[in-house]
C-alpha cells in the first residue's frame, strides 16, 4: 500500500499498510451505517458504490448503485449498531482491497412501544443480528485529490445477510 | 503553511528577560502550577460560574498570590474601567513588591497581622466575603512557602470582559490575513496589543474561558477560518476545549510548542461529534506528548494521532496515507430532495443461498474439506492458505435480542458452560474486533496472521470444534459471487452457520468470510488436492442465534406493520434454495458423476434440498433439463419423504 510502490504488485503487507486499512475501515463504516440510517440515505448512499458493484442482499443479487438505490428505496428506515468489524488488506494488488466484515444489530422500522417493566414475549419487531461483507476496491480511474491518498476507494461487493 | 511571526530561537532569551525585567517570568512558572495540578486548589474550578467574577482573575492568577500584589489585581479586575488603569499607576507598585524575600516576609506578616479593612479584597469592595479572603490570604501565604520563591509575582491583569473583548477584537484583527484566511495566534504574550493593555493570553494566565473569547472572536471573521496558528502559547488541553465548537471547520492547525501532555487532551478537539472532523494538517511538534510518544514509537503516536482525527492527511509535516471515499456528506446539506424513508415492509423476502459465477461442486467441495479438516486436523490447513493469505478472527459476545427472547441460552443443554476468555485472549493473540482495539495499534498487527504455516499453527491453539456440515442444511447459508482479485477472477465466500465448541458442547453461531482463488499448477495447495487457494479468512464468532433467520419466506418489519400488509401478495422469490455443504457421503456420490451433468446436479441439489440420488433421478426423469427438473420438484414436492433431502 505504499505510495511508492504502485503498479507492482505487493506480496508483502506492512504495519503501515494493516494500520492504514483499520483507519479505513473504521471511517468506512462509521460513515456507511451513519448515511445508511440517515433520512438521506437514499440520495447519498449510492455514492459508495459504482455501475460495477456486485450486491447480495439476504440471497437477492443486485448490480451497481442503481440496484442499491431500488433496494433502498423500498427499505423501512433502519437503525444499525456496529458490535464488531473487521479488516485485512488483501495482497496482490497495490493499493490493495480491503476486505471488511462487520457484525452487529439492525432495527427496522419503529419499534414497537411496551408498557415499561412488559416485555414482548414475541420476537417480530426486535433487532435482527446481522453479518454485512464488504470488498473496497480502488478506484482507478479517480485521481487521488489529497496528498498521502492511495487512492479513492468504492464498494466493489456487498453482501448482507440477517444472521439472528 | 504557518508562517510564524515569532522571534527567533535565540530572542526567546531576551524576551524572558523583558518578561523578568518586568516581574512577569515568575508568575508564569506559578501558572503552570494553578492550571496543570487544579487539585492543588481543591474545589477551585467547582465554584467557577460562566459569570466573570473578579475572585476568578485572583484564582487564577495562581495559588501564591500576596496581598500587596493581589491588589493589583483587584485594582484592575474590579476597575470600572480594567483596561486602561493598570499600566502607569501599578507598575512601579510591582516591581517594589516582587523582588526581594524581605519583602515577601513583610507581606506575610501585613497578611497575618492585618484584619479584613487592610485586606486588599476588602479595600475592593469584597468585605461581603470575609471567609473567601481569608482563604485566597492563606493559600497565598502557604503557596509561597512551599515554593519558596523570592518573587511572587502578579501581575498584569484584566480578563477580557465586556469592555475587555474590544482588544482582543483588534488583535484578532491584526493577526487575520483574510487572503490567506489564516489567523496567526502564535506567542501572544509577546503582542504588542497584549503588552498595551495587559492581557492575558490564553496559557499565560488565561483559562479556557479567556480562548473561548478569542476563539469566538475568529469565529465571526470572514470569509471563514481554515488555518489557525496557535504555537507558543503554553496551551493545554482545557484551553482547546471551545475550539472546535467556534471553529469547526478548521483545515490546518499549529498546536506548536505548547503544552499538550496526553492523549486525553487532544481528546478536547479530537472525536466523533462536533470536533475537528475536516482537519487536515495538524502540528504537534514542541509538546510533551508528542516529544515522549517520539522517543517511545513513534509509528504509534502517529497512529493514535491519526485514529483521532479521520481526515488528517499531514501530521507534523509527514503525509498520513488516507483512503477516502467520493460520498459528499455536507452536514447542512438542504434534504429538499431527498425522501425519508417510510416504508413498512422489506423490499425482498429472505432468499436461499446465492451461487453464483461458480461450478457449485468445486466450492461444495472446498468447504466440505475445509471444516472437516479445521475440526479434526487444523495443522493440516497449511496448504489451503496462500503465502500471503491473511487470518484473524473477531468476537461479537453482545447477546441477540432475539435470541434472548428465544431464551435459547436456558433452552439449549450446554450454553452455560461456554465462555468467551479462551476466545479474547490468546497469548500475545486473541480476538481481532476493531471496536474494541482501536486504542491499541500494537494487538492490531499482533492478531492479523500471514502466511499458511502462522495461520495454520496459530488457529492450532484455538478452542476445538465440530462444525456438522452434514447435518441439517437449513443450519448454514452461504452466499458466493466473484470478484476480481488483481488479474485473476476470485471468489467471495461467505457462510453461516453454527458449530459445537467443546470441550463445552456448547453451541456457537458464526460468519466466515474468504476469498478464493484458483490454485496455481504446482503449487503447494494444488498438490494437495485444493482446486483453489485462501487468500483472506476472516472470521466472526458470536452467541447463538437460531438458523431460522435465513430461513427463505417473507419477513416482518414491526407486528403493526405487519397486519396492514397482510392482505397483500406476498412478493415472487426464488424459495427452495438450501446450502450447497454437501455430507463427506453426498460429495462422495456427486464426485463420481461426470461433468457436465454434475454440475446440473448440484444446481438441483441446491435449488430443492433434494440430496444428490433423488436430483440425479429427478434430472434423469426430465431429460436432464435444469429448468424441466426444477418445475417437476415443485409440483411433487409435498409428497417426498424426509430422505429424499439433504
Amino acid at each position: 500500500m505504499t505510495t511508492s510502490s504502485s503498479g507492482s504488485a505487493i506480496t508483502v503487507l506492512t504495519r503501515d499498510d494493516i494500520s492504514i486499512a483499520t483507519r479505513a475501515a473504521d471511517k468506512f463504516t462509521q460513515l456507511y451505517y451513519a448515511t445508511y440510517d440517515s433520512p438521506s440515505r437514499l440520495a447519498d448512499l449510492p455514492n459508495f458504490y459504482r455501475p460495477v458493484s456486485s450486491l447480495t442482499w439476504n440471497g437477492k443479487p443486485l448490480q451497481g448503485s442503481d440496484g442499491l438505490r431500488s433496494l433502498i428505496e423500498k427499505m423501512p428506515p433502519t437503525k444499525h449498531e456496529m458490535q464488531s468489524f473487521d479488516c485485512h488488506p488483501i495482497p496482490g494488488a497495490s493499493p490493495p482491497s480491503l476486505l471488511i466484515t462487520v457484525s452487529g444489530t439492525v432495527i427496522h422500522g419503529k419499534p414497537t412501544q411496551h408498557a415499561p417493566g412488559q416485555r414482548s414475549k414475541s420476537v417480530e419487531g426486535q433487532s435482527r443480528v446481522f453479518s454485512q461483507t464488504f470488498m473496497l476496491v480502488p478506484d482507478s480511474a479517480a485521481a487521488p485529490s489529497q496528498p498521502g491518498e492511495p487512492a479513492k476507494y468504492y464498494i466493489g461487493a456487498d453482501a448482507l445477510r440477517f444472521v439472528g | 503553511m504557518f508562517s510564524s511571526p515569532t522571534p527567533a530561537p535565540g530572542s526567546r532569551t531576551l524576551a524572558s528577560n523583558a518578561l523578568r525585567n518586568a516581574g512577569l517570568i515568575d508568575r508564569d512558572a506559578k501558572m503552570r502550577d494553578a492550571t496543570d495540578k487544579p487539585g492543588g486548589r481543591k474545589g477551585s474550578s467547582k465554584t467557577r460560574s460562566h459569570r466573570t467574577r473578579p475572585i476568578d482573575v485572583y484564582k487564577d492568577s495562581g495559588p501564591n498570590k500576596s496581598g500587596s500584589s493581589s491588589s493589583r489585581h483587584t485594582l484592575n479586575s474590579w476597575s470600572s474601567h480594567p483596561t486602561f488603569i493598570l499600566p502607569s499607576a501599578a507598575n512601579p507598585n510591582l516591581r517594589s513588591t516582587l523582588l526581594s524575600p524581605s519583602q515577601l516576609s513583610a507581606r506575610m506578616n501585613i497578611n497575618s497581622s492585618h484584619g479584613g479593612s487592610s485586606d486588599p479584597l476588602t479595600i475592593r469592595g469584597a468585605s461581603s466575603r470575609p471567609a473567601t479572603a481569608g482563604r485566597l490570604r492563606r493559600n497565598a501565604v502557604s503557596g509561597a512557602v512551599g515554593t519558596n520563591s523570592p518573587s511572587l509575582i502578579p501581575v498584569r491583569v484584566t480578563r477580557p470582559t465586556l469592555k475587555g473583548v474590544e482588544p482582543w477584537r483588534k488583535l484578532v484583527q491584526k493577526r487575520w490575513n483574510s487572503a490567506t484566511a489564516l489567523l496567526d495566534l502564535s506567542n501572544l504574550i509577546e503582542d504588542e496589543i497584549v503588552k498595551q493593555f495587559n492581557l492575558l493570553p490564553p496559557g499565560h494566565g488565561g483559562n479556557s474561558r479567556d480562548a473561548a473569547v478569542v476563539f469566538k472572536l475568529a469565529k465571526e471573521l470572514k470569509p471563514q477560518v481554515q488555518s489557525l496558528n496557535l504555537a507558543k502559547n503554553r496551551l493545554n488541553g482545557q484551553h482547546l476545549s471551545q475550539l472546535s465548537h467556534y471553529l469547526p471547520g478548521l483545515v490546518n492547525l499549529s498546536l506548536q510548542d505548547n503544552d499538550i501532555r496526553t492523549y486525553r487532551d487532544l481528546d478536547f478537539i479530537s472525536g466523533k461529534k462536533d470536533k475537528l472532523t475536516g482537519l487536515k494538517e495538524l502540528l504537534l511538534a514542541g509538546n510533551p506528548l508528542r516529544d515522549e510518544m517520539m522517543q517511545k514509537d513513534a509509528e504509534q503516536f502517529k497512529n493514535e494521532v491519526s485514529r483521532r482525527f479521520p481526515s488528517l492527511l499531514t501530521l507534523d509535516g509527514q503525509p498520513i496515507a488516507q483512503i477516502s471515499f467520493d460520498v459528499s456528506r455536507e452536514p447542512n446539506k438542504p434534504l429538499t430532495t431527498a425522501l425519508e424513508p417510510s416504508s413498512t415492509t422489506f423490499p425482498a423476502e429472505m432468499s436461499g443461498s446465492l451461487i453464483v459465477g461458480v461450478d457449485g461442486a468445486l466450492l461444495s467441495t472446498f468447504l466440505v474439506r475445509f471444516f472437516s479438516v479445521y475440526d479434526s486436523q487444523r495443522a493440516a490447513l497449511n496448504d489451503a492458505y496462500d503465502a500471503t493469505a491473511t487470518f484473524s478472527y473477531s468476537c461479537n459476545t453482545s447477546i441477540p435480542e432475539r435470541a434472548r427472547t428465544l431464551a435459547l441460552h436456558h433452552k439449549l443443554p450446554n450454553q452455560r458452560k461456554l465462555e468467551w476468555g479462551p476466545w479474547l485472549d490468546q497469548g500475545n493473540a486473541g480476538s481481532r474486533n476493531l471496536t474494541r482495539l482501536s486504542h491499541s495499534h500494537e494487538k492490531q498487527v499482533q492478531r492479523l496472521f500471514i502466511g499458511g504455516e502462522a495461520i495454520a499453527n496459530y488457529v492450532s491453539t484455538l478452542p476445538t470444534t465440530k462444525h456438522d456440515i452434514s447435518g441439517p442444511p437449513e443450519k448454514f447459508c452461504v452466499d458466493c459471487f466473484p470478484v476480481a482479485h488483481g488479474g485473476l477472477m476470485g471468489l467471495l465466500v461467505m457462510v453461516h452457520g453454527e458449530f459445537t465448541e467443546l470441550p463445552a458442547e456448547g453451541l456457537r453461531s458464526f460468519d466466515r468470510t474468504f476469498v478464493l482463488v484458483p490454485a496455481p499448477e504446482g503449487s503447494r495447495a494444488k498438490l494437495s488436492g485444493w482446486d483453489v487457494v485462501i487468500i483472506s479468512d476472516q472470521w466472526t464468532i458470536r452467541a447463538y442465534s437460531s438458523p431460522d433467520a435465513w430461513k427463505p419466506g417473507p419477513m416482518i418489519v414491526q407486528p403493526s406493520a405487519a397486519r396492514q400488509t397482510k392482505a397483500g401478495p406476498p412478493a415472487n422469490s426464488d424459495k427452495g434454495s438450501t446450502p450447497t455443504i454437501l455430507s463427506p457421503e453426498q460429495q462422495n456420490t456427486l464426485s463420481q458423476i461426470p461433468e457436465p451433468e454434475r454440475a446440473k446436479v448440484l444446481h438441483i441439489c441446491v435449488r430443492t434440498g433434494l440430496n444428490v440420488q433423488f436430483s440425479v433421478d429427478c434430472l434423469t426423469n426430465n431429460g436432464w433439463d435444469v429448468e424441466k427438473a426444477f418445475a417437476n420438484f415443485e409440483q411433487v414436492k409435498g409428497t417426498l419423504a424426509r430422505d429424499a433431502f439433504l
